[in-house]
């Protein structure tokens, strides 16, 4: 094909410019919707992990689980040496390990109660929850205090309690032994979403306590990353290590009978059915726990599809209505080209051509449109303390968009324009050209 | 030899339920490097032949060879090629392509199908075009911006521009005032002359007529007349029942 033929069509473009430009218009306008919707969708899930990973100081998680003789569950790492060893033998790299501890609490101040969940770290050194939670009132300083608690504004709200005033906890120990504990509250965060305004923020030492588990015993290692990207094949490859050493281990690919739960939910469920001796471990990710997530951003993504292509039909009726007319409006010049030598088929790229160019352009300044939109929205602060926090990156709206989408949706686009305009390009090659020539235009 | 024959050709168009004969069995001989002149009122079949012989319509019956070539077997590719390496055309509304200026009108024929010229050759060539039809000065400008005299010189230029055997003109001068109609003409005829073309053209202006070679006068889609300019009328009778 010669490349006259994609000249003309070029120019040809220039010829009717309103019409042009208002069906480019459209076309840019539905690939800019689109384009804004995957980049939101794209950066969601890694937003909400990233955030989770801060409340949670990791990516990757081990936990133990004990058998006793009766037959009753023990969640705990007594010793974590031969993890480390593991750890060592994969040859991955970590940022940090943080051990930490949970316990399902009921707290209770002057007659209120609330029931809550307790993370122990070691809070003095803890510097990703200092660089997440932002305080309302109190200070870091009174977190030093061995039984210091953070809890939410919401849950301060409920307590109605202030910085200073004295909690007690109702929980149990590992061994399911009821048990009590007296907290001070040092400081009330502040409400950074549902999930944020649900953790509550203990001292590991005071906890374990508390649980029955001895000062350096935790119920589980939280191990960050330097990218969340790496959380699979890390967890997989300490998985094999671990397992290499000989420790037991629950199956890390669960698959998810019911449908609903997450490869997390799959992984209890079927630790639950299980029968074990010693010490058994589990390996996850930030990802089981959050595949919920990832449903959203796949309805998302397919939602945005569906709207291209209802937004795209439209215009595609458009399209061929457009090239129904200008055959018509050049039926000469088709009759003077097939005079001159060129072929039908010449004839009918000469009209997708123009299609396709008009598609692509529309299409380009769509995703230029989208990206120039993204890097505004991208400048609004919403703060740390804003409810969307979970979904944004450090308190801005965040947008990745990932080529191969841009790409795919500029060939929807294509395909489209392509589709709705070869109907007509192909009565403008069938006609003859004797029948072109003789037309009063 | 004859570089294009006719051998009693037909041409009837469907019009509603009847059928019009617009050429009935027509034959005649071309030479080569002729000047001639179709000509005849309105509706005598002047354009319907030429499209023939343009192979840009079929005859109902008969035969169009050209160039020792019977034409009626060939397919729509091989037809379209044909018309690209033998053939040249000039129309009557000029039918120039809006988007190119000048020269690239004048070129566009040469980026169809297979040219095996070079660069320089093919520069050098559309420039003494130009120069042959004075338009030099008009190189980067569109159609739109030339007179009518000047759109109908780039399409003789176009015509011309695959050194074609034979070139076409359906009435190229009436949309044309008279004086610059025949200037057209006799660029035609000049470049006959030079390089040998042939050319045939349609025309009901008598006085255009007589500028050529060879006339052969239609009406009612049969040759009443088939002469050479210097035979008289009753010599080419003649000719036409040979
Ligand atoms: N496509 C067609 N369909 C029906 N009839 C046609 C068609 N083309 C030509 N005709 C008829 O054939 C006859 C010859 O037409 P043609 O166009 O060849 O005449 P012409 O000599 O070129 O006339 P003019 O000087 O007006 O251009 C006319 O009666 C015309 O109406
Ligand atoms: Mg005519």
């Amino acid at each position: 094909m010669n490349k006259v033929i994609p000249r003309i069509a070029l120019r040809n473009l220039s010829r009717q410019k309103k019409r042009n430009i208002l069906l480019g218009g459209a076309i840019a306008f539905s690939i800019m919707i689109v384009t804004l919707v995957n980049g939101f969708t794209g950066a969601f899930i890694e937003n909400v992990s990233e955030n989770f990973a801060y409340l949670m100081a990791g990516h990757v998680f081990i936990q133990g689980s004990e058998r006793t003789a009766s037959g009753k569950k023990i969640s705990a790492i007594r010793d974590d040496s031969i993890i480390f060893d593991a750890i060592a033998n994969s040859g991955i790299k970590y940022k940090t390990a943080t051990r930490s501890s949970e316990a399902s609490a009921t707290l209770v101040f002057e007659g209120k109660s609330t029931s809550q969940n307790l993370t122990g770290f070691d809070l003095e050194n803890s510097g990703f929850l200092r660089e997440r939670l932002v305080l309302k009132q109190g200070t870091w300083d009174a977190v030093k205090a061995p039984d210091a608690l953070i809890i939410s504004e919401k849950v301060a709200k409920k307590l109605n309690v202030l910085p200073g005033d004295r909690v007690t906890a109702r929980l149990q120990t590992v061994t399911g032994q009821n048990n009590i504990a007296d907290f001070t509250i040092a400081a009330i965060s502040v409400d950074s979403s549902i999930i944020g305004s649900a953790m509550t923020y203990v001292n590991l030492s005071y906890l374990n306590e508390a649980i029955g588990l001895k000062p350096d015993e935790y119920t589980s290692l939280n191990l960050m990353l330097d990218d969340l990207k790496d959380s699979a094949p890390f967890a997989d490859r300490l998985y094999t290590s671990m397992k290499g050493m000989g420790l037991q281990l629950f199956d890390r690919n669960q698959k998810n009978e019911s449908g609903s739960t997450t490869p997390f939910q799959a992984m209890l469920q079927s630790q639950n059915k299980e029968t074990w001796e010693g010490v058994k471990y589990r390996v996850y990710t930030i990802d089981d726990v959050l595949s919920q997530a990832k449903q959203i951003v796949i309805a998302l993504d397919t939602a945005s599809t569906v709207v291209l292509i209802v937004l795209f039909t439209i215009i595609m009726i458009g399209i061929a209505n457009t090239f129904r007319m200008v055959m018509y409006e050049r039926i000469k010049e088709i009759g003077t080209m097939r005079a001159l030598g060129v072929q039908r088929g010449e004839i009918r790229s000469l009209f997708l051509y123009e299609a396709l160019f008009l598609a692509l352009g529309g299409a380009l300044a769509g995703i230029i449109l989208a990206l120039l939109g993204m890097n505004i929205l991208q400048l609004i602060n919403f703060g740390m303390d804003s409810p969307a926090f979970l979904i944004m990156k450090n308190g801005h709206l965040s947008f990745s968009l990932p080529p191969l989408r841009a790409i795919g949706n500029i060939a929807i686009i294509a395909v489209l324009t392509l589709v709705s305009a070869f109907f007509p390009a192909r009565a403008a090659a069938k006609m003859e050209p004797a029948e072109a020539l003789r037309t009063l235009k | 030899m004859a570089i294009i024959e006719i051998h009693d050709v037909k041409k009837n168009y469907p019009l509603g339920k009847v059928e019009v004969q617009a050429v009935k069995g027509v034959s005649f001989l071309i030479e080569k490097g002729d000047f001639i002149s179709i000509a005849g009122p309105s509706g005598s079949g002047k354009t319907t032949i030429l499209n023939m012989i343009g192979l840009i319509d079929k005859p109902t019956a008969g035969e169009v060879i050209i160039d020792g070539k019977a034409t009626s077997g060939l397919s729509d590719k091989e037809l379209t090629r044909f018309r690209h390496e033998v053939l040249g055309f000039i129309f009557q509304s000029f039918n120039l392509i809006p988007v190119l200026n000048v020269w690239e009108n004048i070129e566009f024929p040469l980026l169809l199908g297979k040219t095996r010229i070079t660069k320089e050759e093919k520069n050098s060539w559309i420039d003494w075009l130009m120069a042959e039809v004075g338009l030099t000065e008009w190189k980067t400008h569109k159609p739109n911006e030339l007179s009518g005299g000047q759109r109908q010189r780039v399409a003789i230029a176009r015509a011309l521009v695959t050194k074609p055997q034979i070139v076409l003109a359906d009435e190229p001068t009436a949309n044309l005032d008279s004086a610059t109609g025949e200037q057209i003409i006799e660029l035609m005829k000049k470049i006959n002359r030079e390089l040998e073309t042939t050319f045939i053209f349609s025309t009901h202006d008598a006085k255009i007529v007589e500028i050529a070679d060879h006339i052969i006068r239609l009406r009612d889609g049969t040759v009443t007349e088939n002469r050479r300019r210097g035979e008289d009328v009753a010599a080419s009778a003649t000719t036409v029942e040979e």
